[in-house]
């Protein structure tokens, strides 16, 4: 499978930390985003007109959306991080899904402008960000009250991997997580699930390593 | 008068928004703090800033009992000495360099932090427990009016979702507070529920007002 | 009006393959300016109707709000024509300026904001290395810089003690010269040229001369932007945002002594757009 990948991409994160996640190996083939707009040129537009990425090839198999290519990679490898088999959680599932794509409008757009100068409505973008987090934290709080750590149940899904990086990122397009308990905790739990792997502007969790000076007295 | 308002016990967080070996960001009126749980669950404030490059402590992690800075991993015991600098393994920090501890307490499931240590300690409200914080894009007063709620021992007697609350404020920045509601102990999940999104209409009616002004 | 010493220095303003004939404007210390492209090479900048002096240099358009008493810095190593020269883009960071260059200069940070990349948790020492102002060339430089790296550059298989220098040529430029793993006793070069917008916001335009003939230039570009985007959120939650020049305000150690003679050198020359002079 090769993935045509870019290093400061949360869709194409997605896509890495998912296989990472499921012991799946990729070819990565790194595509020149900025400054090179390679995503424009010829060759990729060939293979995915849109002229996004992440795009994943897998034979005669061409999968340009990360939601797609997250529940293909969860498919091969039993289902585990799929929704299952009860009409809600499939639909609740789905319902993640396509809320990932307010995200990465909303905080993806943010954070194309305030980082890499992309034209945008910032305070617009923002404003719909907040509005995304905001619901993003009230269904995580409710989650936690059924005692549940997951967007859709105590255990992780795609839904929670696709929505994850963006979340994680609201920070480059100006938007404060600080606000938000629920989503840290979220976050947290993620970050420490076995085979997690960063992204620059997402860091590791430290306190998972072993400590170099363990002797450190209090 | 500056002094007077600084040695006043606000809410920060909900206590079970800080899990053990964790860091959050918090604010009162006079800045930023890091709020973290060591790994034997002792809550610790700090400024958010540390001595060495300004860094925010609350992007930093909780090893143990120290506190460490993303930025180049110097360590903070909850008397917010330094405990180590890793680029000198061998040096042992001069107990002149502090992260800044500030004064915090627990009481009603709820955090309370200060920037001055007040003569007294919390109030503490019989029989309730913090449900969840929200932050609305407002000031103290329009949240007051919002919930018309009465005034008791800092708190806002407030019926939301059909039950009585209690909520308690910190209006950290001119539009900007945080609320935390308090429910009782025994309220059963449902009931919490109906809070909670009633909380949620709160907040979008004063951000209304806010909008309409 | 800024009348700081700042204004008599160069600054990049874009990359030479990138400029628009339209113009594209954008801030240079805080004033309005437009950036012409040319389709016959002879870019141009203008500032509320006035020209400004442009250079042509390491890929990017480079301009003056003032009047320069001397020209650009070269990086004669960089003329190399084996080098691989690679425009590695922009990035605008919420900081300020001279907080940008000053996290260039600093190598104890690997272990922890590019962990097992530059340094790893196990190999946080940071031992005694020569720092210098340079009264003849006027530049502050650092030398005998050593630390190890679990993956120095792209180029790098495994771990290594990589030999660093360091050189500040302008307010806001820092250049980098590091151990080249392919090519033993020669030096990859890389730069960070900031473009002060705002005393607390910045477009910082990396640049690398190397010598590298395995790695596609895609992936050296993608390793400087994975580097400095991990430093970028350190950079955006510094309180204060501007650069405190207070000796009192921050706490040096001796692994900051790159630091130090830089906040010196910017002080003595009024360097000050982007730095807190008074603790506050």
């Amino acid at each position: 499978m090769i993935l045509y990948d870019y290093i400061l991409s949360p869709s194409c994160y997605k896509v890495r930390l998912l296989a990472s996640l499921l012991g799946a190996p990729l070819d990565l083939r790194p595509v020149d985003f900025h400054p090179g707009r390679e995503h424009k040129a010829a060759e990729l537009l060939a293979l995915n007109p849109a002229g996004s990425i992440p795009i994943l090839v897998d034979g005669d198999l061409v999968l340009t959306e990360s939601a797609a290519i997250l529940a293909y990679l969860a498919a091969q490898k039993g289902g585990y991080w799929l929704a299952g088999d009860a009409p809600a959680a499939i639909a609740r599932h789905q319902q993640w899904l396509d809320f990932s794509h307010r995200l990465t409008q909303a905080l993806g757009g943010a954070r194309l402008v305030e980082m890499l100068h992309f034209e945008g409505d910032l305070a617009a973008l923002q404003t719909r960000g907040v509005a995304a987090l905001r619901e993003l934290e009230a269904a995580l709080f409710v989650q936690r009250l059924g005692g549940q750590s997951y967007l859709i149940r105590d255990t992780p899904s795609i839904a929670d991997i696709a929505c994850f990086p963006y979340v994680a990122l609201a920070p480059d397009g100006s938007i404060p997580l600080d606000p938000y308990p629920s989503i840290r905790i979220w976050m947290r739990a993620i970050r420490a699930l076995p085979g997690f792997i960063e992204m620059p502007g997402i860091h590791r969790r430290h306190d998972l390593a072993p400590d170099p000076f363990a002797e450190v007295p209090s | 008068m500056a002094a007077e308002t600084n040695a006043r016990w606000l809410p920060v967080a909900v206590s079970a928004d800080i899990l053990s070996g964790t860091v959050i960001p918090a604010s009162l009126p006079t800045g930023p703090l890091a709020v973290w749980r060591s790994a034997s669950g002792r809550l610790n404030a700090t400024k958010d800033r540390c001595p060495h490059r300004g860094m925010r402590l609350s992007h930093g992690f909780v090893r143990g009992e120290t506190l460490s800075c993303i930025y180049h991993g110097w360590r903070f015991g909850a008397d917010g000495a330094c405990r180590k600098i890793p680029a000198h393994p061998a040096l042992v920090p001069p107990r002149t360099i502090s992260c800044g501890p500030l004064p915090v307490a627990e009481c009603n499931g709820t955090v309370w932090a200060a920037a001055k240590r007040p003569d007294h300690e919390p109030v503490a409200y019989d029989g309730y427990m913090a449900l969840r914080s929200v932050v609305i894009a407002a000031s103290c007063a329009a949240v007051e009016t919002a919930c018309q709620g009465a005034r008791a021992h800092g708190a806002s007697k407030t019926r939301l979702g059909g039950h009585d609350t209690l909520l308690v404020m910190n209006g950290y920045a001119p539009n900007a507070v945080l609320v935390i509601v308090l429910v009782a102990e025994t309220m059963p999940v449902a009931g919490r529920l109906a809070i909670s999104t009633a909380l949620e209409a709160l907040r979008r009616t004063v951000e209304t007002w806010g909008r309409a002004a | 009006m800024t009348s700081h010493a700042m204004r008599d220095a160069w600054y990049p303003v874009g990359l030479l393959s990138g400029l628009s004939e339209g113009g594209k404007d954008s801030l240079l210390l805080g004033e309005n300016i437009t950036v012409f492209g040319s389709a016959t090479g002879a870019p141009s900048v203008e500032c509320s109707g006035r020209t400004l002096p442009v250079v042509r240099r390491f890929g990017h358009l480079w301009t003056s709000l003032g009047t320069p008493d001397k020209d650009l810095f070269t990086i004669p190593e960089a003329d190399h024509p084996e080098r691989v020269r690679v425009d590695v883009g922009v990035v605008r960071v919420k900081c300020s300026p001279l907080r940008a260059v000053e996290n260039f200069l600093d190598i104890a940070h690997f272990p922890f904001v590019h962990t097992d990349i530059l340094g790893a948790e196990s190999h946080p020492e940071v031992s005694e290395y020569k720092v210098e102002i340079r009264d003849e060339v006027d530049e502050v430089w650092a030398t005998k810089v050593e630390f190890f790296q679990p993956q120095a550059a792209r180029s790098a298989g495994g771990g290594i003690t990589t030999e660093y220098m360091y050189r500040v040529p302008a307010p806001t430029c820092a250049v980098l010269y590091k151990t080249c793993p392919p090519r033993p006793g020669a030096w990859d070069v890389i730069a960070l040229f900031v473009q002060p917008l705002t005393e607390d916001l910045c477009d910082v335009w990396p640049w690398m001369a190397l010598f590298d003939d395995e790695s596609a230039l895609t992936d050296l570009i993608h390793f400087q932007q994975l580097i400095f985007l991990q430093d970028r959120s350190i950079l955006e939650n510094q309180i204060p945002k501007r650069l405190p020049l207070d000796p009192a305000k921050e706490t040096p150690t001796r692994a900051d002594l790159t630091s130090v003679a830089y906040r010196r050198w910017l002080k003595r020359h009024n360097f000050t757009y982007g730095a807190q002079l008074v603790a506050g």
